[in-house]
């Protein structure tokens, strides 16, 4: 899901998926702005210049 | 002495030194005040008159005795009511928490306790520092004191609110995406975010780990450097915690910035996110204002607001939702609305969000950290407009992402946010000053020269002409 445009089944399967039955039946409209918000956050974050870059932080081992 | 409740933290050290007042007759002040005025602000989410009043009196036997233990002995601090004290409920504002009562103190009030400051009651907050001015809480929302109807900002609401209000000198705020400068622009007081890791996370209730800061609010930079002597140092129950030492904060506050070298990041309020007209003219006065106190003043360009504030919120939503989804799955009806809304949605980001905004995260630190290589300080932005009312949900929700503040949670660097200007409805304005990693000395030496060539944090909200309430708040016990 790329695209500013959430589908409502989208939502509808994505939100059982993380266990948000009961928020759905009770905070449909709740529900679906929670998915609005993720997907305009996807969208801002912008694109990677190079796709092997690090993330950050790089994998330390615990001494 | 008239009018104690205006008194700074470094000003009651003084006047403590010199028998000019005591705490006792301090904090019997500040309650009166509070009596008088809380009722129409709702900074205190629980106020134990009590126990104040006895640590006051502990202070003061204990100054009396000689053994004044620093500037913050017989200090009152309020504590933002996500940040635990040993006892005492921490609600986060939520009808979730309201029976969470503390077993230990969080570091940083192990560490103002150390240094003898009187922890002065739990303040206010947007419900588990996330939500929005919300009515449908256990807890009122807390109000903005240069004008009751209008917005406080958040999360740190109670603790601006307080500050500007005359109910304390110091407070404590945390910060994720803005929440301590946000309330301290609102409020027209002045708040640091100090580098990630200076400040234990400690027994403060998580928002988001890799965003989450707590640091000083006050009425001055002088204050804010003093409280943030107390409260920074290595913690090692804190795994983000910085092993670093670090000295006086308030070592360069009289050093002026003849000479020092301002990055101004105007593209942030003018092409990024316009901001309104008065925050604008508000932010080019402030440049002038530091190009006449000697300091070189350039245009830098960092990556966009938009783009920042973007990876930010990637964090911010993925990693509350690990927090809240129990929660969020069990009851959901017990988060306000607007909390509600914005903790669920980490459940539709997925792994591959997250590594991608790791990698982002690199480069636009690398990017800010490039930027901070050629200037000493950045000025940019706080608040992209003025409060709006509080009750004026489509304006709250238009207005709440238009900030440069959440950049520098995902960087990291310290960013301090003081008052520049007044509406012309009446409300303050603020900037803010950026770092580089771990050097608040100069944040704050920046943020005291353009304090004392002005006269912004002088300036008192006009609470007296409302009238006193007549009834005694019921938060105060």
């Amino acid at each position: 899901m790329t695209t500013k445009t959430v589908l409502k089944p989208d939502v509808d399967m994505l939100a059982r998926a993380a266990g948000l039955d009961k928020a759905l039946k009770q905070f449909p409209e709740d529900v679906a702005l929670a998915a609005q918000s993720a997907a305009s956050a996807r969208s801002a974050a912008g694109e990677l210049d190079q796709v092997a870059a690090e993330p950050w932080p790089p994998m330390q081992v615990r001494k | 002495m008239n009018d104690l409740h205006w008194l700074t933290a470094a000003e009651l050290a003084g006047a403590y030194a010199a028998r000019k007042v005591s705490p006792v007759e301090l904090v019997q002040s500040l309650l009166e005040r509070i009596d008088a005025l809380e009722p129409q602000l709702n900074a205190f989410i629980k106020l134990d008159r009590d126990a104040v009043l006895a640590q006051a009196k502990e202070a003061e036997r204990e100054i009396r005795a000689g053994g004044q233990r620093g500037p913050l002995h017989g200090v009152p601090v309020g504590i933002k009511d996500i940040i635990d004290v040993a006892g005492q409920a921490t609600t986060c504002h939520s009808k979730i928490y309201l029976q969470n009562i503390a077993r230990a103190d969080a570091e940083v009030v192990s560490r103002l306790r150390a240094a003898g400051a009187i922890p002065f009651g739990k303040l206010s907050l947007h419900e588990f520092a996330i939500g929005g001015p919300s009515f449908d809480l256990p807890f009122p929302p807390a109000r903005n004191p240069w004008n009751r109807d209008h917005h406080p900002g958040g999360s740190s609401s109670g603790s601006g609110t307080a500050l500007a209000a005359g109910f304390l000198p110091l407070a404590l705020g945390t910060d994720t995406g803005g929440s301590i400068r946000n309330p301290a622009g609102n409020c027209g007081v002045v708040g640091l975010k100090p580098t990630y890791g200076l400040v234990s996370r400690r027994g403060v209730f998580p928002l988001a780990f890799t965003l989450d800061h707590i640091g000083p609010m006050a009425r001055t930079v002088r204050d804010t450097a003093l409280a943030l002597d107390v409260l920074a140092g290595h913690d090692a129950a804190d795994p983000g915690s910085a092993a670093i030492s670090h000295g006086n904060f308030g070592a360069d506050l009289e050093r002026g910035v003849r000479g020092l070298r301002v990055g101004f990041v105007r593209h942030f309020h003018e092409q990024d996110v316009p901001a309104h007209p008065e925050v604008t003219a508000a932010l080019e006065e402030a440049a002038r204002q530091f190009t006449r106190e000697g300091a070189l003043v350039r245009d830098l360009q960092l990556p966009p607001l938009q783009e920042l504030a973007g990876v930010s919120r990637i964090f911010m939503l993925a990693e509350s939702w690990t927090v809240h989804a129990p929660w969020l799955r069990d009851r959901p009806g017990d988060y306000a609305e607007t909390s509600r809304r914005k903790l669920m949605g980490g459940a539709f980001l997925g792994a591959g969000d997250y590594v991608h905004a790791q990698q982002r995260r690199l480069q636009l630190s690398d990017a800010v950290n490039a930027a901070l290589r050629d200037v000493d300080v950045l000025l940019c932005a706080n608040s992209l407009d003025p409060a709006c009312r509080l009750d004026d949900d489509a304006e709250l929700a238009r207005t709440y992402p238009r900030q440069a503040r959440s950049p520098f949670n995902l960087t990291g660097h310290p960013a301090l946010a003081l008052m520049c200007g007044l509406s012309t409805g009446g409300l303050p304005i603020s900037l803010q000053i950026v770092g580089r990693m771990h050097d608040e000395v100069t944040v704050l030496r920046a943020g005291a020269a353009y304090e004392r060539a002005t006269d912004w944090h002088t300036r008192r909200p006009p609470l007296e002409k409302t009238g006193k309430a007549k009834r005694k708040p019921a938060a105060v016990s």
